[in-house]
Protein backbone atom coordinates (compact mmCIF):
# COMPACT_ATOMS: atom_id res chain seq x y z
CA UNK A 1 0.00 0.00 0.00
CA UNK A 2 1.44 3.38 -0.99
CA UNK A 3 0.55 6.68 1.04
CA UNK A 4 -0.28 9.21 -1.19
CA UNK A 5 -0.23 11.88 1.79
CA UNK A 6 1.51 11.73 5.24
CA UNK A 7 1.35 14.48 7.49
CA UNK A 8 3.22 14.34 10.83
CA UNK A 9 2.62 17.29 13.91
CA UNK A 10 2.17 20.32 11.27
CA UNK A 11 1.05 23.44 13.08
CA UNK A 12 0.96 26.73 11.09
CA UNK A 13 0.65 30.06 12.95
CA UNK A 14 -0.51 32.95 11.13
CA UNK A 15 0.96 36.64 12.26
CA UNK A 16 2.54 34.84 15.26
CA UNK A 17 -0.69 33.98 17.32
CA UNK A 18 -3.62 32.54 15.05
CA UNK A 19 -2.84 29.23 15.36
CA UNK A 20 -4.78 27.63 11.88
CA UNK A 21 -3.14 23.92 12.44
CA UNK A 22 -2.44 22.96 15.96
CA UNK A 23 -0.81 19.64 15.41
CA UNK A 24 -2.57 18.08 12.06
CA UNK A 25 -1.87 13.86 11.81
CA UNK A 26 -2.96 12.45 8.78
CA UNK A 27 -2.53 9.48 6.36
CA UNK A 28 -3.90 9.48 3.14
CA UNK A 29 -3.42 6.08 0.66
CA UNK A 30 -2.29 6.22 -2.67
CA UNK A 31 -5.82 5.61 -5.24
CA UNK A 32 -8.32 6.82 -2.05
CA UNK A 33 -10.77 9.42 -2.79
CA UNK A 34 -10.44 11.44 0.67
CA UNK A 35 -12.66 14.07 2.57
CA UNK A 36 -11.60 16.77 4.95
CA UNK A 37 -14.66 18.24 6.30
CA UNK A 38 -14.72 21.14 9.02
CA UNK A 39 -16.45 23.90 10.11
CA UNK A 40 -15.40 27.29 8.61
CA UNK A 41 -12.26 28.45 9.72
CA UNK A 42 -11.25 24.90 10.93
CA UNK A 43 -8.09 24.96 8.96
CA UNK A 44 -9.19 22.98 5.92
CA UNK A 45 -7.73 25.35 3.18
CA UNK A 46 -4.65 26.04 5.22
CA UNK A 47 -3.89 22.58 5.40
CA UNK A 48 -4.83 21.95 1.76
CA UNK A 49 -2.45 25.29 0.75
CA UNK A 50 0.84 24.04 2.91
CA UNK A 51 0.11 20.56 0.71
CA UNK A 52 0.17 21.79 -2.76
CA UNK A 53 3.34 23.67 -1.67
CA UNK A 54 1.87 27.42 -1.91
CA UNK A 55 3.09 28.36 1.51
CA UNK A 56 5.26 26.64 4.30
CA UNK A 57 4.35 24.95 7.76
CA UNK A 58 5.54 26.50 10.58
CA UNK A 59 6.36 23.16 12.32
CA UNK A 60 5.78 19.71 11.40
CA UNK A 61 6.38 17.59 8.78
CA UNK A 62 4.12 16.86 5.51
CA UNK A 63 4.43 14.92 2.40
CA UNK A 64 3.32 14.04 -0.62
CA UNK A 65 4.42 10.89 -1.91
CA UNK A 66 6.89 10.66 0.31
CA UNK A 67 8.40 14.02 -1.22
CA UNK A 68 8.72 16.74 1.74
CA UNK A 69 6.37 19.97 0.84
CA UNK A 70 9.24 21.97 1.92
CA UNK A 71 12.07 20.21 0.62
CA UNK A 72 11.13 19.00 -2.43
CA UNK A 73 8.28 20.99 -3.68
CA UNK A 74 9.12 21.71 -7.08
CA UNK A 75 8.91 17.69 -7.30
CA UNK A 76 5.66 17.90 -5.89
CA UNK A 77 4.41 20.26 -8.05
CA UNK A 78 5.14 18.15 -11.10
CA UNK A 79 2.85 15.17 -9.83
CA UNK A 80 -0.16 17.32 -8.41
CA UNK A 81 -3.09 19.18 -9.64
CA UNK A 82 -5.12 21.64 -7.43
CA UNK A 83 -8.53 23.68 -7.85
CA UNK A 84 -8.67 26.21 -5.63
CA UNK A 85 -12.17 27.49 -3.81
CA UNK A 86 -12.07 30.65 -6.22
CA UNK A 87 -12.40 30.64 -9.86
CA UNK A 88 -9.30 29.56 -11.06
CA UNK A 89 -9.72 30.40 -14.94
CA UNK A 90 -9.29 33.92 -17.09
CA UNK A 91 -12.67 34.87 -17.75
CA UNK A 92 -11.78 36.69 -21.19
CA UNK A 93 -10.32 34.26 -23.42
CA UNK A 94 -12.01 30.98 -24.26
CA UNK A 95 -12.26 27.77 -22.93
CA UNK A 96 -9.98 26.20 -25.44
CA UNK A 97 -7.33 29.36 -24.44
CA UNK A 98 -7.23 28.23 -21.23
CA UNK A 99 -6.19 25.48 -21.34
CA UNK A 100 -3.31 25.70 -24.25
CA UNK A 101 -2.08 28.63 -21.29
CA UNK A 102 -2.10 26.42 -18.94
CA UNK A 103 -0.61 23.55 -21.03
CA UNK A 104 1.55 25.53 -22.14
CA UNK A 105 2.64 26.48 -18.45
CA UNK A 106 3.17 22.80 -17.96
CA UNK A 107 5.24 22.04 -21.03
CA UNK A 108 3.18 20.04 -22.38
CA UNK A 109 4.98 18.50 -25.64
CA UNK A 110 3.12 20.89 -28.68
CA UNK A 111 2.66 17.44 -30.97
CA UNK A 112 0.17 16.18 -28.85
CA UNK A 113 -1.09 19.00 -26.79
CA UNK A 114 -3.71 19.46 -28.87
CA UNK A 115 -5.07 16.26 -28.44
CA UNK A 116 -4.40 16.22 -24.65
CA UNK A 117 -6.72 19.47 -24.89
CA UNK A 118 -9.37 18.22 -26.95
CA UNK A 119 -9.86 15.05 -24.84
CA UNK A 120 -9.72 17.06 -21.21
CA UNK A 121 -12.84 19.17 -22.80
CA UNK A 122 -14.74 16.51 -23.72
CA UNK A 123 -14.10 14.64 -20.96
CA UNK A 124 -15.84 17.19 -19.01
CA UNK A 125 -18.58 18.01 -21.44
CA UNK A 126 -17.26 20.86 -22.84
CA UNK A 127 -16.47 20.12 -26.19
CA UNK A 128 -19.20 21.88 -27.99
CA UNK A 129 -18.79 25.42 -26.29
CA UNK A 130 -14.80 25.16 -26.18
CA UNK A 131 -14.35 28.29 -28.24
CA UNK A 132 -16.98 30.39 -26.54
CA UNK A 133 -15.67 32.95 -23.62
CA UNK A 134 -15.49 31.65 -20.48
CA UNK A 135 -17.38 34.88 -19.35
CA UNK A 136 -20.86 33.26 -21.00
CA UNK A 137 -20.34 30.00 -19.14
CA UNK A 138 -22.69 28.90 -15.98
CA UNK A 139 -21.51 27.99 -12.95
CA UNK A 140 -21.00 24.46 -13.14
CA UNK A 141 -19.24 24.80 -16.27
CA UNK A 142 -16.76 26.50 -15.18
CA UNK A 143 -16.50 24.45 -12.22
CA UNK A 144 -16.10 21.38 -15.42
CA UNK A 145 -13.58 23.82 -17.31
CA UNK A 146 -11.33 24.23 -13.93
CA UNK A 147 -11.27 20.36 -13.56
CA UNK A 148 -10.62 20.00 -17.35
CA UNK A 149 -7.38 22.02 -16.31
CA UNK A 150 -6.73 20.24 -13.47
CA UNK A 151 -6.74 16.81 -15.48
CA UNK A 152 -4.58 17.88 -18.39
CA UNK A 153 -1.31 16.41 -17.02
CA UNK A 154 -2.66 13.43 -15.35
CA UNK A 155 -1.70 14.43 -11.29
CA UNK A 156 -1.23 11.55 -9.06
CA UNK A 157 -3.37 13.39 -6.45
CA UNK A 158 -5.47 16.06 -7.30
CA UNK A 159 -6.18 18.55 -4.45
CA UNK A 160 -10.19 20.36 -4.76
CA UNK A 161 -11.03 23.03 -2.30
CA UNK A 162 -14.60 23.12 -2.18
CA UNK A 163 -15.44 21.67 -5.27
CA UNK A 164 -18.59 21.69 -5.92
CA UNK A 165 -19.26 25.02 -3.99
CA UNK A 166 -22.27 27.07 -5.09
CA UNK A 167 -23.76 24.91 -7.61
CA UNK A 168 -26.64 23.70 -8.16
CA UNK A 169 -27.43 19.67 -7.36
CA UNK A 170 -27.09 18.57 -11.14
CA UNK A 171 -24.53 20.59 -11.57
CA UNK A 172 -22.89 19.08 -8.31
CA UNK A 173 -23.70 15.92 -9.77
CA UNK A 174 -22.59 15.88 -13.09
CA UNK A 175 -18.89 17.38 -11.89
CA UNK A 176 -18.59 14.13 -9.53
CA UNK A 177 -19.34 11.84 -12.28
CA UNK A 178 -16.82 13.14 -14.60
CA UNK A 179 -14.51 13.02 -11.59
CA UNK A 180 -15.33 9.64 -11.07
CA UNK A 181 -14.66 8.85 -14.64
CA UNK A 182 -11.08 10.44 -14.09
CA UNK A 183 -10.66 8.85 -11.26
CA UNK A 184 -11.09 5.41 -12.60
CA UNK A 185 -9.59 5.51 -15.70
CA UNK A 186 -6.00 7.16 -14.29
CA UNK A 187 -6.00 5.83 -10.53
CA UNK A 188 -5.50 9.74 -9.15
CA UNK A 189 -5.97 10.21 -5.57
CA UNK A 190 -8.08 12.78 -5.04
CA UNK A 191 -7.75 14.82 -1.62
CA UNK A 192 -11.33 17.61 -1.29
CA UNK A 193 -12.12 19.58 1.43
CA UNK A 194 -16.30 20.12 1.37
CA UNK A 195 -19.47 20.59 3.72
CA UNK A 196 -21.37 19.08 1.75
CA UNK A 197 -21.64 15.90 4.11
CA UNK A 198 -23.71 14.34 1.18
CA UNK A 199 -20.79 14.76 -1.10
CA UNK A 200 -18.09 13.01 1.21
CA UNK A 201 -20.77 10.36 1.51
CA UNK A 202 -21.50 9.49 -1.48
CA UNK A 203 -17.84 9.59 -2.77
CA UNK A 204 -15.40 9.71 -0.87
CA UNK A 205 -13.28 6.52 0.03
CA UNK A 206 -12.36 7.95 3.59
CA UNK A 207 -13.08 10.74 5.98
CA UNK A 208 -11.67 13.24 8.55
CA UNK A 209 -12.91 15.86 10.26
CA UNK A 210 -10.89 18.81 11.34
CA UNK A 211 -11.92 21.35 14.30
CA UNK A 212 -9.94 24.05 15.43
CA UNK A 213 -6.63 23.37 13.70
CA UNK A 214 -7.01 19.62 15.08
CA UNK A 215 -7.81 16.12 13.56
CA UNK A 216 -11.31 14.77 15.64
CA UNK A 217 -12.69 12.24 13.88
CA UNK A 218 -11.01 9.64 10.89
CA UNK A 219 -12.66 6.42 9.45
CA UNK A 220 -14.70 5.77 6.54
CA UNK A 221 -18.48 7.02 5.96
CA UNK A 222 -19.48 3.73 7.83
CA UNK A 223 -16.98 3.75 10.46
CA UNK A 224 -17.80 7.74 11.32
CA UNK A 225 -21.79 7.04 11.13
CA UNK A 226 -21.33 4.08 13.41
CA UNK A 227 -18.88 5.40 15.83
CA UNK A 228 -21.76 7.81 17.13
CA UNK A 229 -23.75 4.52 18.01
CA UNK A 230 -26.81 5.71 17.79
CA UNK A 231 -29.44 3.94 15.50
CA UNK A 232 -33.04 4.10 15.78
CA UNK A 233 -35.45 1.45 15.08
CA UNK A 234 -39.02 2.51 14.98
CA UNK A 235 -41.82 -0.35 15.31
CA UNK A 236 -45.52 0.73 14.16
CA UNK A 237 -47.76 -1.48 15.74
CA UNK A 238 -51.20 -2.64 16.19
CA UNK A 239 -52.15 -2.53 19.43
CA UNK A 240 -50.82 0.25 22.45
CA UNK A 241 -48.71 -1.64 24.65
CA UNK A 242 -50.33 -2.80 27.90
CA UNK A 243 -47.55 -4.98 29.44
CA UNK A 244 -45.24 -2.57 30.90
CA UNK A 245 -43.15 -5.63 31.56
CA UNK A 246 -42.53 -5.95 27.91
CA UNK A 247 -40.86 -2.44 27.56
CA UNK A 248 -38.91 -2.96 30.75
CA UNK A 249 -37.35 -5.98 29.42
CA UNK A 250 -36.43 -3.98 26.10
CA UNK A 251 -35.12 -1.03 28.20
CA UNK A 252 -32.76 -3.22 30.49
CA UNK A 253 -30.90 -4.46 26.99
CA UNK A 254 -27.29 -3.70 27.79
CA UNK A 255 -26.92 -1.90 24.08
CA UNK A 256 -30.46 0.00 24.47
CA UNK A 257 -30.08 3.63 24.50
CA UNK A 258 -33.42 4.28 25.41
CA UNK A 259 -37.11 3.91 24.44
CA UNK A 260 -39.96 6.58 23.61
CA UNK A 261 -43.78 5.72 22.93
CA UNK A 262 -45.73 7.50 21.31
CA UNK A 263 -49.22 6.11 20.87
CA UNK A 264 -49.20 3.11 18.74
CA UNK A 265 -45.32 4.11 17.21
CA UNK A 266 -42.59 2.53 19.83
CA UNK A 267 -39.07 3.65 18.86
CA UNK A 268 -35.78 2.38 20.08
CA UNK A 269 -32.34 4.19 20.34
CA UNK A 270 -29.38 1.29 20.13
CA UNK A 271 -25.78 0.91 19.67
CA UNK A 272 -26.21 -0.87 16.73
CA UNK A 273 -29.67 -1.51 14.97
CA UNK A 274 -28.70 -4.60 12.92
CA UNK A 275 -27.47 -7.07 15.56
CA UNK A 276 -30.22 -5.14 17.79
CA UNK A 277 -33.06 -5.92 15.82
CA UNK A 278 -33.71 -9.78 15.81
CA UNK A 279 -33.31 -9.30 19.57
CA UNK A 280 -36.29 -6.53 20.12
CA UNK A 281 -38.56 -8.16 17.75
CA UNK A 282 -37.94 -11.61 20.01
CA UNK A 283 -38.72 -10.17 23.03
CA UNK A 284 -42.29 -8.16 21.25
CA UNK A 285 -43.46 -11.54 19.76
CA UNK A 286 -42.65 -13.26 23.07
CA UNK A 287 -45.18 -10.53 24.79
CA UNK A 288 -47.80 -11.26 22.10
CA UNK A 289 -47.19 -7.72 20.66
CA UNK A 290 -47.91 -7.68 16.58
CA UNK A 291 -45.87 -5.22 14.55
CA UNK A 292 -47.34 -3.54 11.60
CA UNK A 293 -43.86 -1.87 10.30
CA UNK A 294 -40.11 -1.73 11.19
CA UNK A 295 -37.97 1.05 10.07
CA UNK A 296 -34.62 1.79 10.84
CA UNK A 297 -32.90 5.35 11.05
CA UNK A 298 -29.11 5.21 11.06
CA UNK A 299 -27.19 8.36 11.78
CA UNK A 300 -26.26 10.45 8.65
CA UNK A 301 -22.89 12.06 8.34
CA UNK A 302 -24.73 14.99 9.48
CA UNK A 303 -24.77 13.58 12.85
CA UNK A 304 -21.18 12.85 13.14
CA UNK A 305 -20.09 16.20 11.67
CA UNK A 306 -22.10 17.48 14.94
CA UNK A 307 -21.17 15.56 17.98
CA UNK A 308 -17.38 15.49 16.74
CA UNK A 309 -17.15 19.72 15.54
CA UNK A 310 -19.49 20.64 17.68
CA UNK A 311 -21.71 23.98 16.37
CA UNK A 312 -20.12 26.07 13.73
CA UNK A 313 -17.57 28.06 15.24
CA UNK A 314 -18.72 31.29 14.27
CA UNK A 315 -21.31 30.56 17.75
CA UNK A 316 -18.37 29.53 19.84
CA UNK A 317 -15.24 31.28 19.27
CA UNK A 318 -13.37 34.13 18.65
CA UNK A 319 -14.86 35.67 15.54
CA UNK A 320 -11.91 38.04 14.75
CA UNK A 321 -9.94 34.97 14.94
CA UNK A 322 -11.77 33.62 11.73
CA UNK A 323 -11.49 36.79 9.82
CA UNK A 324 -8.28 36.97 10.25
CA UNK A 325 -7.24 33.18 9.22
CA UNK A 326 -9.70 33.76 6.46
CA UNK A 327 -7.70 36.59 5.44
CA UNK A 328 -4.52 35.44 5.18
CA UNK A 329 -5.91 32.48 3.66
CA UNK A 330 -7.11 34.98 0.89
CA UNK A 331 -10.83 33.73 1.44
CA UNK A 332 -11.89 37.36 1.89
CA UNK B 1 14.78 27.22 -15.00
CA UNK B 2 13.10 25.94 -18.25
CA UNK B 3 9.85 25.86 -16.65
CA UNK B 4 10.03 29.20 -15.82
CA UNK B 5 10.67 31.00 -19.05
CA UNK B 6 8.00 28.85 -20.55
CA UNK B 7 5.92 30.31 -18.11
CA UNK B 8 7.12 33.83 -18.80
CA UNK B 9 5.93 32.93 -22.88
CA UNK B 10 2.59 31.53 -21.64
CA UNK B 11 1.79 35.10 -19.61
CA UNK B 12 2.83 36.96 -22.95
CA UNK B 13 0.44 34.65 -24.99
CA UNK B 14 -2.00 34.96 -22.05
CA UNK B 15 -1.93 38.72 -23.01
CA UNK B 16 -1.92 38.43 -26.71
CA UNK B 17 -4.85 36.35 -26.76
CA UNK B 18 -7.06 38.90 -23.99
CA UNK B 19 -6.28 41.43 -26.55
CA UNK B 20 -7.28 39.63 -29.22
CA UNK B 21 -10.92 39.52 -27.68
CA UNK B 22 -11.46 42.95 -26.46
CA UNK B 23 -9.59 45.66 -27.81
CA UNK B 24 -11.54 48.33 -25.69
CA UNK B 25 -8.85 49.16 -23.12
CA UNK B 26 -6.15 49.96 -25.97
CA UNK B 27 -8.40 52.67 -27.23
CA UNK B 28 -9.29 54.38 -24.25
CA UNK B 29 -6.25 54.12 -22.64
CA UNK B 30 -4.78 55.85 -26.09
CA UNK B 31 -7.24 58.70 -25.59
CA UNK B 32 -4.83 60.36 -22.54
CA UNK B 33 -1.48 60.50 -24.73
CA UNK B 34 -3.14 61.56 -27.99
CA UNK B 35 -4.83 64.72 -26.26
CA UNK B 36 -1.34 65.33 -24.80
CA UNK B 37 -0.15 64.96 -28.16
CA UNK B 38 -2.46 66.84 -30.26
CA UNK B 39 -4.31 69.19 -27.72
CA UNK B 40 -1.11 70.50 -25.33
CA UNK B 41 1.75 69.47 -27.21
CA UNK B 42 0.22 71.83 -30.54
CA UNK B 43 -0.60 74.66 -28.58
CA UNK B 44 2.46 74.53 -26.82
CA UNK B 45 4.55 74.13 -30.07
CA UNK B 46 3.26 77.95 -30.84
CA UNK B 47 5.09 79.03 -27.86
CA UNK B 48 8.48 77.97 -28.61
CA UNK B 49 9.82 78.83 -24.85
CA UNK B 50 11.24 75.53 -24.26
CA UNK B 51 14.96 75.10 -25.66
CA UNK B 52 14.58 71.70 -27.19
CA UNK B 53 18.04 71.69 -29.55
CA UNK B 54 15.91 72.35 -32.85
CA UNK B 55 13.68 69.97 -32.17
CA UNK B 56 10.02 70.71 -33.02
CA UNK B 57 8.16 70.65 -29.83
CA UNK B 58 5.58 68.07 -30.99
CA UNK B 59 8.16 65.75 -31.77
CA UNK B 60 9.98 66.29 -28.92
CA UNK B 61 7.41 65.15 -26.20
CA UNK B 62 6.23 62.14 -28.53
CA UNK B 63 8.51 59.87 -26.82
CA UNK B 64 7.62 60.75 -22.98
CA UNK B 65 3.93 60.74 -24.20
CA UNK B 66 4.45 57.27 -25.42
CA UNK B 67 6.09 55.86 -22.61
CA UNK B 68 4.02 57.87 -19.99
CA UNK B 69 0.69 55.83 -21.83
CA UNK B 70 2.76 52.52 -21.46
CA UNK B 71 3.13 53.12 -18.20
CA UNK B 72 -0.26 54.15 -17.38
CA UNK B 73 -0.63 50.81 -18.74
CA UNK B 74 1.59 48.40 -16.96
CA UNK B 75 0.88 50.48 -13.67
CA UNK B 76 -2.32 49.44 -13.90
CA UNK B 77 -1.35 45.77 -14.57
CA UNK B 78 -0.81 45.72 -10.82
CA UNK B 79 -4.52 45.41 -10.67
CA UNK B 80 -4.64 41.99 -12.02
CA UNK B 81 -2.61 40.96 -10.02
CA UNK B 82 -4.54 42.19 -7.00
CA UNK B 83 -7.92 41.15 -9.00
CA UNK B 84 -6.06 37.74 -9.36
CA UNK B 85 -5.77 37.17 -5.78
CA UNK B 86 -9.07 37.37 -4.96
CA UNK B 87 -9.83 34.97 -7.70
CA UNK B 88 -8.31 31.58 -7.43
CA UNK B 89 -5.80 31.64 -10.39
CA UNK B 90 -3.01 33.39 -8.75
CA UNK B 91 -2.92 29.90 -6.16
CA UNK B 92 -3.40 27.99 -9.04
CA UNK B 93 -0.18 29.70 -10.35
CA UNK B 94 1.74 29.24 -7.57
CA UNK B 95 0.95 25.43 -7.89
CA UNK B 96 2.12 25.16 -11.80
CA UNK B 97 5.94 23.77 -11.83
CA UNK B 98 7.66 27.30 -12.74
CA UNK B 99 9.16 29.29 -10.27
CA UNK B 100 6.96 31.95 -8.37
CA UNK B 101 9.72 34.31 -9.08
CA UNK B 102 8.73 33.38 -12.72
CA UNK B 103 4.93 34.21 -12.36
CA UNK B 104 5.99 37.89 -11.17
CA UNK B 105 8.21 38.35 -13.75
CA UNK B 106 5.93 36.83 -16.12
CA UNK B 107 3.01 38.94 -15.66
CA UNK B 108 5.46 42.17 -15.11
CA UNK B 109 7.10 40.97 -18.50
CA UNK B 110 3.45 40.65 -20.07
CA UNK B 111 2.53 43.94 -19.47
CA UNK B 112 5.36 44.98 -22.18
CA UNK B 113 2.72 43.39 -24.68
CA UNK B 114 -0.09 45.31 -23.63
CA UNK B 115 2.27 48.43 -23.90
CA UNK B 116 3.59 47.50 -27.24
CA UNK B 117 0.12 47.51 -28.75
CA UNK B 118 -0.57 50.65 -27.39
CA UNK B 119 2.87 52.81 -28.91
CA UNK B 120 1.48 50.86 -32.57
CA UNK B 121 -2.25 52.63 -32.10
CA UNK B 122 -0.15 56.07 -31.10
CA UNK B 123 2.47 56.50 -33.33
CA UNK B 124 0.13 56.88 -36.29
CA UNK B 125 -1.98 59.39 -34.25
CA UNK B 126 1.71 60.95 -34.19
CA UNK B 127 2.45 60.34 -38.02
CA UNK B 128 -0.64 62.32 -38.59
CA UNK B 129 -0.16 65.32 -37.16
CA UNK B 130 3.30 65.57 -38.54
CA UNK B 131 5.80 64.46 -36.13
CA UNK B 132 8.80 63.48 -37.67
CA UNK B 133 9.95 59.76 -37.03
CA UNK B 134 13.49 58.42 -38.05
CA UNK B 135 12.60 55.40 -40.40
CA UNK B 136 15.20 53.40 -39.58
CA UNK B 137 13.92 49.95 -38.87
CA UNK B 138 16.89 48.64 -36.25
CA UNK B 139 16.59 52.00 -34.43
CA UNK B 140 12.72 51.16 -34.10
CA UNK B 141 12.96 47.57 -32.65
CA UNK B 142 15.33 49.45 -30.16
CA UNK B 143 13.09 51.56 -28.69
CA UNK B 144 10.02 48.99 -28.66
CA UNK B 145 12.63 46.98 -26.39
CA UNK B 146 13.10 49.76 -24.10
CA UNK B 147 9.57 50.11 -24.23
CA UNK B 148 8.75 46.46 -23.65
CA UNK B 149 11.53 46.16 -20.97
CA UNK B 150 10.64 49.69 -19.01
CA UNK B 151 6.92 48.65 -18.37
CA UNK B 152 8.07 45.52 -17.12
CA UNK B 153 10.01 47.40 -14.50
CA UNK B 154 6.72 50.13 -13.85
CA UNK B 155 4.57 46.58 -14.16
CA UNK B 156 7.07 45.11 -11.19
CA UNK B 157 6.39 48.46 -9.19
CA UNK B 158 2.32 48.09 -9.34
CA UNK B 159 2.83 43.92 -8.07
CA UNK B 160 5.12 45.90 -5.73
CA UNK B 161 2.21 48.38 -4.53
CA UNK B 162 -0.90 45.86 -4.75
CA UNK B 163 0.95 42.95 -2.41
CA UNK B 164 1.38 45.82 -0.21
CA UNK B 165 -1.95 47.44 -0.90
CA UNK B 166 -4.40 44.58 -1.20
CA UNK B 167 -7.02 45.57 -2.18
CA UNK B 168 -8.30 47.44 -6.13
CA UNK B 169 -9.77 50.84 -4.35
CA UNK B 170 -6.74 51.61 -2.05
CA UNK B 171 -4.36 50.57 -5.60
CA UNK B 172 -6.58 52.64 -7.87
CA UNK B 173 -5.62 56.21 -5.84
CA UNK B 174 -1.53 55.01 -5.36
CA UNK B 175 -1.05 54.23 -9.18
CA UNK B 176 -2.78 57.82 -10.15
CA UNK B 177 -0.81 59.16 -7.40
CA UNK B 178 2.42 57.69 -9.16
CA UNK B 179 2.49 58.18 -12.76
CA UNK B 180 1.66 61.65 -13.05
CA UNK B 181 4.74 62.89 -10.88
CA UNK B 182 6.95 60.39 -12.59
CA UNK B 183 5.98 62.11 -15.86
CA UNK B 184 6.43 65.45 -14.19
CA UNK B 185 9.93 65.17 -12.68
CA UNK B 186 11.67 63.81 -15.68
CA UNK B 187 11.95 64.83 -19.33
CA UNK B 188 9.49 63.87 -21.01
CA UNK B 189 7.90 67.30 -21.40
CA UNK B 190 10.77 69.83 -20.69
CA UNK B 191 14.76 69.02 -20.59
CA UNK B 192 16.01 68.45 -17.01
CA UNK B 193 18.02 71.58 -16.58
CA UNK B 194 15.24 74.08 -16.70
CA UNK B 195 13.85 72.08 -13.35
CA UNK B 196 15.13 73.25 -9.98
CA UNK B 197 17.69 71.69 -7.91
CA UNK B 198 16.04 69.26 -6.24
CA UNK B 199 13.16 67.62 -8.55
CA UNK B 200 16.65 67.79 -11.32
CA UNK B 201 17.78 65.04 -7.94
CA UNK B 202 14.48 63.44 -8.40
CA UNK B 203 14.40 63.51 -12.38
CA UNK B 204 18.24 62.05 -11.48
CA UNK B 205 16.77 58.73 -10.12
CA UNK B 206 13.46 58.80 -12.21
CA UNK B 207 13.80 55.63 -14.64
CA UNK B 208 11.39 57.44 -16.66
CA UNK B 209 14.26 60.02 -17.57
CA UNK B 210 16.59 57.29 -19.22
CA UNK B 211 13.57 55.60 -21.25
CA UNK B 212 12.55 58.85 -22.51
CA UNK B 213 16.08 59.68 -23.28
CA UNK B 214 16.24 56.79 -25.40
CA UNK B 215 13.42 56.77 -27.14
CA UNK B 216 13.79 60.32 -28.41
CA UNK B 217 17.44 59.21 -29.90
CA UNK B 218 16.20 56.09 -31.37
CA UNK B 219 13.23 57.45 -32.76
CA UNK B 220 13.18 61.34 -33.36
CA UNK B 221 16.76 62.98 -32.71
CA UNK B 222 18.95 60.27 -33.62
CA UNK B 223 21.30 61.33 -31.11
CA UNK B 224 22.39 58.09 -29.71
CA UNK B 225 25.25 58.83 -27.50
CA UNK B 226 23.79 58.20 -24.44
CA UNK B 227 22.01 54.79 -25.76
CA UNK B 228 24.36 52.50 -23.63
CA UNK B 229 23.88 54.27 -20.33
CA UNK B 230 20.54 54.59 -20.52
CA UNK B 231 19.47 50.76 -20.97
CA UNK B 232 21.95 50.07 -18.07
CA UNK B 233 19.94 52.14 -16.21
CA UNK B 234 16.58 50.55 -17.48
CA UNK B 235 18.43 47.07 -16.56
CA UNK B 236 19.36 48.14 -12.89
CA UNK B 237 15.62 49.33 -12.64
CA UNK B 238 13.97 46.26 -14.05
CA UNK B 239 16.94 43.62 -11.37
CA UNK B 240 15.59 45.84 -8.76
CA UNK B 241 11.96 46.08 -9.53
CA UNK B 242 11.53 42.40 -10.30
CA UNK B 243 13.76 41.65 -7.35
CA UNK B 244 11.45 43.63 -5.07
CA UNK B 245 8.60 42.26 -6.27
CA UNK B 246 9.09 38.96 -6.22
CA UNK B 247 10.41 39.63 -2.41
CA UNK B 248 6.82 41.36 -2.03
CA UNK B 249 4.93 38.53 -3.68
CA UNK B 250 4.78 36.64 -0.72
CA UNK B 251 2.50 38.55 1.05
CA UNK B 252 0.31 38.46 -1.53
CA UNK B 253 0.11 35.05 -0.93
CA UNK B 254 -0.17 33.84 2.74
Amino acid sequence: MTIAIEVKELVKVYGGKVRALDGVNLKVKAGDVFALLGPNGSGKTTLMRILTTQFKPTSGEASIFGFDVVRRDSQIRKIISYVPQETSVWTDISGYENLLIYAKIYGLQSRDRNKVIREALEGMGLDTVADNLVKTYSGGMIRRLEMACAMLIRPKILFLDEPTIGLDPTARKAVWEKLTSFKKEYDTTVFFNTHYMDEADLYSDEIAIIDRGKMVKFGTADELKHSIRRDVIQFSLNDHIIDESVLKRIRDLDFVNDIIINDTDLSVVVVDAETALPVVIEILRNGGISVKKISMTRPTLDDVFLKYAGTISLERGDIREIKQVRSMTGKG
Amino acid sequence: MKDSIREMFAMMELELRRLSHDRTELYTRAIQPILWLTVYGTVMSHVKAIPTDGIPYLDYITPGVLLQSTIFVSVFYGLTIVWERETGILKKLLVAPASRYATVIGRSIASGVRAIFQVLIIIPVALLIGVDFIFNPLYFIMAILIIFFVSGGFAAISILIASIMKTRERFMGIGQALIMPLFFVSNSLYPIKLMPPILQYFAFFNPLTYAVDAVRGLMISGDISNLLPDIAAIAIFDVIMFAAASISFRKIIE
